[in-house]
């Protein structure tokens, strides 16, 4: 059978863009060691690139993709994408993934890069404040001269995959030539650590291929409890059942994103204990960024005539009421997500951060 | 292929070195729980369940797709994976609804028995459980995606499997699920096939209720075959209907012929009772099979001959009295068997009732004539012009046993004023006139009484022999009629008038002549323990006028308690099978069931042939390989085609032209309506293939009661 090496642009964690980047200004050396690579191989070569993007000089078989994985340095993976399906990853010893009749093997730029110019540089993306620089660096070099870590909150070395550093402990971290230190992320004093989880988990959760129960799930339940801990419904016991169920989750998980993708949340629960405690226990957002938008739901006992529709409508089942009662929300339950809003013709399913005085019980319509 | 030796739990274990870890241990009796691995499709390894340890590698591995290698040493209980299968199910059942009684699949979930296997760790996750939403958009298969755990065999047996793809992974809102890969069904190009159903292992996809009979008594493979279940005989449908898409139509017929002796008979008329069972009846009707299988027999080339057993002679004797299909099929079998055959028939030729019951329109007397000789021409002896009197009597004639197959050839006369006057006929005594030709006189109007396709027969029969005016009448609505639609259907194009819902009071008469029937109306027909019962609506009595009438409500054996045997309401009393009251006497067909149909008849010939042949000292088994093997195989592509093939018609005769004379006018198919035909099958036992799920319970109980 033919061997195919295609160049996958379309793995990067989203703290490290660096294949387009490499494409665009290095295009030589990648395609330089791109070509010595599929020789060995005896391979013929595809590049995969993100929808959108083109490189004018890039010649040969340019295939173009919506999908953006960090599955996608995985061969079957590709494959799946190639033929339109979505990207999961096989991982078996003697598995060759085939796309037209070839054996696939995948390449990043940033490897084929290093085939051709040596390990002992190596392309970093600092990401400070929103903006992102990649970088030249070299081997050896500590992230405090790479990035300007003095006076932050934390650093993240390994975007999704990574781990959170006191910015003292990242600065004096050498840069080795592993994934890992492709990404530098500086937090500033004013970022809360909790709702910076929040975004990561949400960006896990959306990367997640879903093959596996452990990432599928575990990248859902740790989304929503980390989202809880910003409105207040998290409970005391979620920090210990996130460390227990991470530590089974990075030996059980299929794929070294599933493996990995606990460590920012772990190791950020270790460093910032204090401040995921304030806001589960003392429902407290020192940097006050969590608990604004916790806008509560309440359906207006005066206005509400019983008639179900909005229990109907919430996929939490959280609203509580029969015919002809006065129907009620319940708070733990509740998501916010405003569904029974635009299910109510009565106009009566109203927000407000503070809740006014309500029905606690079961009240027939008109009797309140 | 090299064997390797490897430890699993301790136990030295020899395997053969293209298996995985699972299937080694799975075959050496140490069960690792599994739910996304299944035998027919690619290991996955998403589920995590099927996680090992193995000695010297960090972390752990998946067993489904690790392949076995010398000296490797597995723990499957180990503190580390069992922690690893209990989130999983954990996690799983954090989006799967957690109330099992009420979910159909309730004792048949994999999920639910590999969670009392595994285990709960009892954690604090969030409820994530997904929308009540039913999709039942496919006519055969229900979705309840809620309950999904997104272990893929359905997407991978679509993809796979069948190499359809009509299923797919999609995030949804965020949230990973298998939807239809396509803007509708038509466009995913669902193949109606039920591998997704197969392999599911919760409840989220399934097929509808109604789809499959839901009889625990019937095998998975009768189950899953609705058509050769639904056929008495069990005639392998998909298999002839694959041979013919194939154009391999000898091998069709010899097909048929393994359950029946006379396929082209039955291809011209049988009940087809196959073709009601068929599950493209959910689609938009069923497979055309009576007249596929009267196609293939056409094209029987007789090379099943080579491979039909004859075992040798035994000396043994056995008489069989009537030739119609009971007695054809049975002194076929029974001179295979080895035994000596005689055939004992009353009236000039063979054929019972599709020679002088059906009339030759509906089956053209050389193709019966040929089915016939066939029989006989491996030594089974026909003596028309015999009419045995007693069975009895006949036995003690030095036979070893005797096959009654006397049939129905008495018509039931209702107790009607005027059912005796010149011009009032019974359907058996007027169809069998004709066919001995010799037809009753019919007048101008004529009045049938009966629902049946008898009623039919006789109905169609008075019309080409002259009749103006053909009234059917009876006592069931039109949707109710036991006659089959098409016969309805065409009875109607031949300007006979179907009168239904009516109850018959008197056959009128002036002067000894019949002049008309009188019935009035009816609703509310129920068939209760004494017959039929309704309300007679009032005021609707009508007569219709009728210079003869004809009785089609029903037959009757032709024979008493001289024949010897023990009879119930006329009929031949059996028990333990076909047993009559006299030792060494056998019966089958209508003269034991009443009127059915001569599929039935064979089936039960056949099945009363074994009984005979073990009473005679042999082994009954009568079974035989006449088609070539066939693989069918199970990656059927995506054809666009499948669901927008409608059922062939075959070409008729046109109403004017057919109902002046008893010619064929049913012509079947040719070559190519035949193989479009076929190839419309949804090819059922495409399913049977798929390796039946396993609990964790299969497994133990072969370990012999392991905890």
């Amino acid at each position: 059978m033919k061997n195919l090496l295609v160049v996958s642009c379309v793995s990067d964690d989203y703290k490290a863009p660096l294949s387009m980047y490499l494409l665009k200004n290095c295009l030589s050396e990648v395609v330089g060691g791109v070509e010595q690579y599929a020789k060995n191989l005896d391979a013929d070569i595809m590049y995969l690139l993100p929808e959108g993007e083109k490189i004018d000089d890039l010649k040969g078989d340019v295939r173009y993709t919506n999908a953006c994985s960090p599955t996608l340095n995985n061969p079957y993976s590709v494959v799946q994408v190639l033929t339109g399906n979505i990207p999961r990853p096989m991982i078996q010893d003697d598995y060759v993934a085939v796309f037209e009749d070839k054996a696939v093997s995948v390449v990043t730029p940033e490897a084929a890069y290093g085939i051709k110019n040596g390990f002992d540089e190596k392309f970093v993306a600092v990401n400070v404040g929103g903006n992102t620089e990649i970088k030249k660096v070299s081997v050896g070099q500590t992230v405090g001269e790479v990035a300007n870590v003095d006076g932050a909150k934390a650093v993240l070395l390994g975007g999704l995959k990574g781990t959170f550093y006191a910015p003292a402990d990242a600065a004096s971290t050498k840069i080795e030539a592993t994934e890992k230190f492709s990404s530098i992320t500086v937090y500033d004093q004013s970022e809360c650590m909790v709702d910076v989880l929040v975004q990561i988990m949400n960006k896990t959760y959306e990367m997640s291929c879903g093959k596996c129960v452990l990432c599928r799930e575990g990248t859902s339940q740790f989304k929503q409890i980390v989202t809880e801990m910003t409105t207040g419904r998290a409970k005391a016991t979620d920090i210990d059942l996130i460390k227990e169920v991470s530590e089974i989750i990075s030996v059980g998980a299929y794929c070294p994103f599933g493996q990995n993708m606990t460590n920012p949340l772990t190791s950020a629960i270790a460093l910032f204990a204090d401040e995921f405690e304030d806001h589960i226990k003392r429902k407290t957002c020192k940097c006050g960024k969590c608990y604004k938008q916790a806008e509560l739901y309440y359906i207006d006992p005066d206005e509400c005539i019983g008639c179900g529709d909005c229990i109907d409508a919430c996929p939490e089942e959280a609203i509580e009421g029969k015919d002809g009662y006065i129907h009620m929300i319940d708070q733990d339950l509740c998501e916010q997500c405003g569904k029974c809003v635009s299910a109510c013709d009565e106009g009566c399913i109203k927000t407000a951060a503070k809740l006014p005085k309500l029905p606690k019980k079961r009240t027939k319509v008109g009797k309140w | 292929m090299a064997n390797v030796n490897l430890t699993i739990d301790g136990k030295a274990i020899v395997a053969d070195e293209s298996k995985t870890v699972l299937e080694a241990a799975l075959d050496n009796g140490i069960y690792i729980p599994h739910l996304c691995h299944h035998d027919d499709l690619h290991p996955n390894g998403g589920c995590r369940l099927c996680v090992v340890k193995q000695e010297g590698v960090d972390g752990v591995i998946t067993s489904c797709s690790t392949k076995v290698k010398e000296g490797m040493v597995i723990n499957t209980k180990e503190e580390t994976v069992e922690k690893v299968r209990k989130l999983s199910v954990e996690l799983m059942f954090r989006t799967h609804p957690d109330e099992c009684v009420g979910c159909p699949k309730y004792g048949k979930c994999q999920l639910a028995s590999i969670s009392q296997y595994v285990g709960d760790a009892g954690r604090e996750f969030r409820q994530q459980k997904l929308p009540l939403i039913e999709n039942e958009e496919n006519p055969l298969m229900l979705h309840e995606m809620y309950r999904c755990i997104l272990c893929g065999r359905c997407v991978r047996a679509c993809s796979e499997m069948r190499g359809v793809g009509a299923l797919k992974f999609e995030k949804v809102d965020g949230r990973m699920k298998v939807v239809i890969n396509g803007k509708d069904l038509a466009d995913a190009g669902c193949q109606f096939c039920g591998a997704c159903v197969e392999v599911c292992p919760t409840g989220s996809i399934r097929d509808k209720v109604g789809v499959f009979k839901d009889d625990p008594s019937l095998s998975r493979e009768q189950r899953l075959v609705p058509c050769t279940e639904g056929c008495p005989a069990h005639i392998n449908v998909p298999k002839y209907i694959r041979f013919i898409k194939e154009g391999n139509y000898p091998a069709a017929a010899a097909t048929v012929r393994e359950k029946a002796p006379i396929p082209e008979s039955l291809g011209y008329i049988c009940v087809h009772s196959c073709e009601l069972q068929c599950k493209r009846n959910h689609l938009d009707g069923p497979l055309s099979i009576r007249n596929l299988k009267r196609f293939a027999a056409s094209q029987d080339d007789g090379s099943w001959k080579a491979l039909s057993f004859q075992k040798d002679a035994t000396g043994k004797k056995v008489a069989i009295i009537g030739a119609g299909p009971a007695g054809l099929t049975a002194g076929y079998y029974l001179k295979k068997l080895g035994h000596e055959v005689t055939i004992f028939e009353k009236l000039p030729k063979a054929g019972g009732q599709m020679r002088y019951g059906i009339p030759s329109y509906r089956l053209p007397r050389e193709v019966l004539d040929r089915e016939i000789a066939e029989i006989e021409s491996i030594g089974v002896e026909i003596k028309c012009g015999q009419d045995v009197k007693s069975a009895a009597e006949l036995k003690a004639q030095g036979f070893d046993a005797v096959f009654v197959s006397v049939g129905t050839h008495a018509g039931n006369r209702l107790p009607l004023e005027g059912n005796d006057l010149p011009g009032v006929y019974l359907n058996a005594d007027f169809l069998r006139a004709i066919n001995l030709g010799e037809p009753l006189p019919v007048g101008e109007n004529v009045v049938v009484l009966g629902g049946g396709n008898v009623a039919i027969d006789c109905a169609e029969s008075a019309l080409r022999l002259g009749a103006k005016n053909v009234v059917m009448t009876c006592l069931e609505a039109p949707d109710k009629m036991t006659a089959s639609e098409e016969e309805v259907t065409w009875a109607k194009e031949d300007g006979i008038v179907v009168e239904n819902s009516r109850t018959f009071d008197a056959i009128e008469s002036e002067n000894g002549k019949v002049t008309g029937l009188t019935v009035t109306g009816i609703e509310g027909l129920k068939f209760g323990p004494k017959g039929p019962e309704f309300t007679r609506i009032p005021d609707s009595t009508v007569t219709f006028p009728a210079d003869t009438v004809i009785f089609a409500v029903g037959q009757h054996p032709d024979i008493n308690e001289e024949f010897g045997l023990e009879l119930n309401r006329g009929r031949i009393v059996t028990t333990d099978g076909h047993k009559t009251s006299v030792e060494g006497i056998y019966a089958a067909g209508d003269a034991v069931t009443g009127t059915r149909s001569v599929i039935a008849a064979i089936a039960e010939a056949r099945a009363a042939v074994s009984e005979i042949d073990i009473f005679l000292g042999g082994d009954g088994n009568i079974e035989e390989n006449l088609a070539p093997e066939q693989v069918a195989n199970p990656c059927i592509g995506k054809n666009p085609e499948l669901t927008t093939t409608h059922r062939t018609e075959p070409t008729v005769t046109d109403a004017d032209t057919r109902k002046c004379n008893f010619e064929p006018m049913d012509l079947g198919f040719d070559c190519s309506k035949a193989g479009c035909e076929a190839s419309r099958c949804l090819q059922c036992d495409l399913r049977v293939q798929i390796s039946p799920q396993k609990f964790w319970s299969d497994y133990i109980s072969e370990e012999g009661g392991q905890q």
